[in-house]
């Protein structure tokens, strides 16, 4: 479905994200990587943490393109994931394995299902990719974003 | 294969749809569509499976719909024969063939193990590999197609697993303690995962 469609039906809203917005976001993203990086922590927080990451990036996608999810309606998560090939080009079967990392997280936090190890290694792994990914989307697509304001 | 030998195709692809899909009803052509038949011989077949009350049908304006007859004395028996054969266990089996390194074990559990899913619950698996939990979603995609599930992959390492179920972690004992269906390996490699010591060992 096209962005266009997806405002039709109202899953998205218009909108025009600020250089500083974007920024935010994407300093955000890298603190919760950071974070999910930290053993320390519970494979659930630390899974929750990557997560949020890859989150932010499919938020920043739709803002580049003048877009955010309407969180009014249900299912925003699965919306900003399924738009990520028409915003930030990614390939169909990367949003495979990113949307079975939503359904884990809501097994996760609404049936206090355990997170396994593997769950936890491929939701880091897609974070760090997400995000360097979106970092060099935005310097080749929409460098005005991450320009400093004035 | 052991369902070649007891029912012929059309019969084997419609009872499939069916039994696994007991809260659903299909029109014969919806049904044909699904299964990859003609609708004249599908209809048949339906004719006939109604009659011995292995389906029911239902009247819906001009349409004729056809479902599962939970009702019949031997449904439970039968939707477990699919289930273990063509039905879930052979869909998932040949998704997880392509999966490298091969799993140890895949076990499905939850509400389709018991037998007693509904037409939205999700598929539980299962899995001790080395394997990824990408690749393993990327192989079991296909499947969430033809099973029309979605599947929930539960992907351990063999250690991993048995250090939960050693932890007396509830949910490794809840698997060990409900029904399961076996796709890859047996219940007692499973039983070896999970460190039981066999008599033997003893």
């Amino acid at each position: 479905m096209t962005l266009e469609n997806l405002l039709a039906i109202h899953r998205l809203q218009t909108f025009e994200a600020t250089p500083g917005g974007v920024q935010r976001l994407l300093a955000s993203a890298e603190r919760n990587l950071a974070d999910a990086r930290l053993s320390v922590l519970s494979a659930e927080n630390r899974f929750d943490a990557a997560y949020k990451a890859i989150m932010q990036c499919a938020m920043i996608g739709l803002w580049a393109k003048g877009f955010r999810t309407a969180t009014s309606q249900p299912g925003h998560h699965q919306t900003a994931l399924q738009s990520l090939p028409k915003t930030l080009g990614l390939a169909a079967d990367t949003v495979i394995v990113l949307d079975a990392l939503r359904k884990q997280r809501n097994l996760n936090d609404y049936e206090g299902d355990p997170v396994t190890d593997a769950a936890v290694a491929e939701c880091l792994a897609q974070a760090e990719a997400i995000i360097s990914h979106t970092r060099q989307w935005l310097i080749r697509h929409r460098p005005d974003l991450l320009a400093r304001e004035q | 294969m052991l369902l070649d030998l007891l029912f012929g195709a059309y019969r084997q692809r419609a009872l499939t749809q069916l039994l696994l899909n007991p809260d659903s009803s299909y029109h014969v052509r919806e049904l044909a569509r699904l299964t990859g038949t003609t609708p004249g011989t599908l209809h048949k077949e339906l004719a006939r499976l109604a009659e011995v009350g292995l389906l029911s049908r239902e009247r819906q304006g001009n349409q004729v719909r056809y479902r599962a007859n939970r009702e019949c004395p031997v449904f439970a028996e039968l939707a477990g024969l699919f289930r273990k054969t063509t039905g879930l266990v052979g869909v998932l089996a040949e998704a997880l063939r392509t999966l490298q390194p091969a799993p140890e074990l895949a076990l499905v559990f939850g509400s389709l193990a018991r037998g007693d899913e509904n037409a939205r619950s999700d598929v539980d698996l299962l899995l001790i590999a080395d394997c990824t939990f990408g690749a393993a979603v990327k192989a079991l995609h296909p499947a969430q197609e033809i099973l029309q599930r979605e599947i929930n992959p539960v992907l351990y390492t063999a250690g991993e697993f048995a250090r939960r179920v050693e932890a007396g972690e509830g949910f490794a004992r809840n698997i060990l303690a409900n029904p399961k269906l076996f796709i890859i390996g047996r219940e007692n490699d499973f039983g070896k995962l999970a460190g039981d010591s066999s008599p033997a060992d003893i």
